[in-house]
């Protein structure tokens, strides 16, 4: 269905070869994933295959690729719009229209179709991709997960033989991702669709992937079977570091799989959760704190408190309310009743360099905090703000990621480096409350470990609060002490993270799917209590 | 009630008229009526819809506008200008000008006559900005766009890219503001919401370009509808009355 031969792309201005003589085929009705570090090319390898890469961004491609028989060097990206569906990154940047049924037709009017075709077709993507209450709703104000299906639906409507997205599932709770994920599993095995994905997040799409395309640095890739790539790749989804770490004989990329494959290991061990009991003192006071946008509830009544050496995740499906709990605990906007108290201040009353050293926050989008045209330049303005010493900033960023050019731009680092220069300008001022939005957004697996190194040294070590927003339940499972679950305004679980993340299994982490019942979450616990059992002379 | 679908032309004929209506009465009353009335419009239109267009709030964000419009209208006619006749409010320290500029002159004696045309040229201003406001806010201009044919495909893709954007501008602003705030940038004020502002539209643009791209936009040279639109009588009597306001502007002022 899709073959690249000799491929290689430059692009202009840059010295750097993204694909080296890339050759491989995608066979009509298989499911492929693309996989490599940010900025291995990814996002380049889903847009050559509709032409998008060179048509739309410039660069010199050597090598055919061709999709159904059609060469895209010979024809724009509009000529394959009936071929391939492609659905972005953010599909809130690519929606056309206002309402859902406009944005379905939207594509079918450009390529003129009879008004009964478009009927029909538009009918039969609302009842698939269940989008039929919501035909006349303007898209603006749909959930993450619904605006994913509307641009999966536009781009199926066409009745395209080649699906391809962009990491489809970063922004969605897993329970959308879940939805989403199961929707193309259907397409692909009932209409033979070919689906092209590239995901960060391996422990959601493992499951479904027929072959994994991955990508190294060096421009090359290889192709083959799930097994086989992740036998060897450093990029793999928890499960398959679990196996790796038991030394089974094989990986499996399924939970039911790997269950099978260590059955005599639960057998024996204890089912002890290890307990953390937290002896902090409270920092942020929340009592009784409502908030609405219009007619709409966004919190009632929460009450809550967070302590110091605590790393707390809130939690819940999108929109129940994380972002707007984040926002009057950082005095973003007053409530409507109720109070916040940090350290016994009104949030919103703190300013300059006394806000810097209570409140540290990070939005969903780190660069809306960059302003200055070189890392340098920041980390000085930085040192200035929090009257640190000069290039007190810089020798923290270094030492959370050694390889930043301090000349670079902050636009030109990799999500994982700009997010290593916000946290080194928001940490250096050792706030006592350090917030993040949807922290993970985008990164690979060793900014991840970056993060969580971070995190659990500057609570643990320096015995400060930490609060974040996730939907992310492997980086809970590593860092988190306390989960708060919050859906629709109202606080609905608060514990321990075990606790808490085992109660759901939509939730639940994958070694702890893989161990159930015994309470491990992450690989680190696994390891840990099965070398208890095995080597007793550490316990009594 | 069922919620009603105008023609996405009806308001935006309605606009036109309004807006000649005005310019034939010329007065401050009138212009300050309209006004008053096509809030009341859009204000009941956007309660009783179910879900809002990031347009609806565009008469808002314009009547703040229509506000400093009125201000620096007025500053500048009052200040700058050629000198009108009448009864003098006050005088301000004349700047003299070389002879080749003769008839412009800046500051001197501000009469109750200048003063009065500097404000109703400023109320004229923003009554026609506010009327196309109001029309944009009960009309997506998405719709409004693909009422048209495609002429020429980057003037399309421009114009669906402009009108994307733009709504998005302004709460981008607001959220990278306070999110500065947070890093104790408090006094810097919109120099530096300004960098990451241009890149995240700019960026939204181009993949907004490439979305259109990719799904077939232009690619064919006839489009088809997927609803044809039809004048019905609601949008009718819109139009009716909006053009009774031209008989009243011409002979009530």
């Amino acid at each position: 269905m899709i073959s690249f031969s000799n491929v290689s792309l430059i692009y202009p201005h840059s010295l750097r070869t993204v694909f080296d003589n890339l050759s491989f085929t995608i066979e009509e009705g298989e499911m492929v994933l693309v996989i490599g570090a940010t900025g291995s090319g990814k996002s380049s390898l889903l847009r050559l295959i509709n032409g998008l890469v060179p048509h739309h961004t410039g660069g010199i491609l050597a090598g055919d690729i061709s999709v159904d028989g059609i060469s895209t060097s010979l024809t724009k990206p509009g000529g394959l719009a009936h071929i391939i569906g492609i659905v972005g990154q953010n599909p809130a940047h690519g929606f056309v229209t206002d309402t859902v049924e406009e944005e379905l037709v939207f594509g079918m009017e450009a390529l003129n179709f009879s008004q009964d075709v478009m009927r029909k077709r538009v009918e039969e993507i609302l009842d698939l991709l269940s989008l039929t209450h919501l035909r006349q709703r303007s898209i603006s104000t749909l959930s993450g997960g619904e605006q994913q299906r509307v641009a999966i639906g536009s781009a199926l409507v066409m009745h395209p033989k080649v699906l391809v997205l962009d990491e489809p599932t970063s922004a969605l709770d897993p329970i959308a991702a879940e939805e989403v994920l199961s929707i193309l599993h259907r397409l692909v095995h009932d209409l033979g669709l070919t689906v092209v994905i590239s995901e960060h997040k391996l422990e959601r799409v493992i499951g479904f992937a027929d072959r994994i395309i991955s990508i190294s640095r060096d421009g090359q890739a290889e192709i083959d079977i799930p097994e086989e790539i992740l036998k060897r790749s450093a990029i793999a989804p928890p499960i398959v570091h679990l196996a790796r770490a038991l030394n089974l004989d094989s990986v499996g990329t399924s939970v039911r799989e790997v269950r099978r494959m260590t059955s005599h290991l639960r057998d024996f061990t204890p089912l002890v959760a290890q307990s953390s009991d937290s002896t902090g003192e409270n920092v942020v006071e929340i009592n009784k704190l409502s908030h609405r946008y219009g007619q709409k509830i966004a919190l009632r009544e929460i009450t809550l408190d967070f302590r110091t050496g605590e790393i707390t995740a809130v939690m819940g499906r999108n929109g129940a309310g994380k972002s707007t709990l984040f926002k009057s605990i950082v005095g973003f906007h007053s409530s409507d009743s109720g109070s916040v108290r940090v350290l016994g201040n009104n949030p919103i009353e703190l300013h300059g360099v006394d806000r810097l050293k209570k409140i540290g926050y990070i939005p969903q989008e780190p660069s809306d905090l960059l302003i200055h045209p070189s890392v340098a330049k920041e980390c000085a303005a930085s040192d200035r703000d929090n009257g640190l010493e000069a290039g007190s900033t810089l020798a923290f960023l270094a030492r959370l990621t050694p390889t930043v050019n301090p000349e670079a731009h902050p636009r030109d680092l990799s999500e994982g480096q700009r997010l290593s220069l916000v946290l080194a300008l928001i940490l250096c001022s050792a706030p006592e409350v350090l917030i993040m939005d949807e922290p993970t957004r985008g990164l690979d697996y060793q900014a991840k470990t970056m993060l969580v190194d971070t995190l659990v040294s500057y609570a643990r070590n320096l015995g400060k609060c930490v609060l974040i927003a996730t939907h992310d339940v492997e980086l809970v499972a590593e860092v988190a002490d306390r989960v708060v679950f919050i859906a629709d305004g109202d606080v609905v679980a608060d514990g321990a993270t075990v606790d808490v993340l085992l109660s759901s299994p939509a939730f639940a982490p994958q070694v702890a799917k893989v161990m159930s019942p015994a309470p491990w979450l992450t690989v680190k616990d696994a390891l840990k209590a099965i070398s208890d059992v095995t080597h007793p002379e550490g316990v009594q | 009630m069922m919620k009603k679908r105008f023609h996405p032309l009806t308001w935006w004929i309605g606009a036109i008229v309004l807006a000649i209506a005005i310019s034939l009465a010329d007065d401050i009353a009138f212009n300050v009526a309209v006004v008053a009335g096509i809030s009341f419009i859009v204000f009941t239109a956007n309660r009783s819809a179910i879900d809002k267009t990031p347009w609806s709030g565009g008469l808002w964000f314009a009547l703040k506008i229509a506000l400093v419009i009125i201000a620096i209208r007025t500053f500048i006619g009052i200040a700058i200008g050629v000198p009108v006749p009448g009864n003098t409010l006050f005088e301000l320290p004349i700047l003299y000008l070389p002879d080749w500029m003769a008839g412009i002159r800046i500051g001197g004696a501000i009469t109750q006559e200048r003063l009065f045309f500097a404000v109703s040229e400023g109320v004229h201003i923003a009554t026609l900005i506010c009327i196309f406001a109001a029309a944009t806010s009960l009309t997506s201009p998405h719709r409004l766009l693909r009422q048209m044919p495609i002429f020429i495909y980057e003037f399309g893709v421009a114009l669906v890219i402009a009108t994307s954007v733009l709504p998005q501008l302004v709460s981008s602003a607001s959220r990278i503001k306070s999110a500065q705030r947070m890093r104790g940038i408090e006094r810097r004020g919109w120099a530096g919401v300004a960098l990451p502002l241009l890149e995240e539209s700019l960026a939204r643009s181009l993949d907004l370009a490439a979305a259109m791209d990719s799904r077939g936009y232009g690619f064919s040279r006839k489009r088809s509808r997927y609803r044809r639109e039809k004048l019905l009588r609601h949008d009718l009597t819109v139009i009716a009355s909006s053009l009774a306001f031209i008989p009243l502007a011409v002979v009530a002022f």
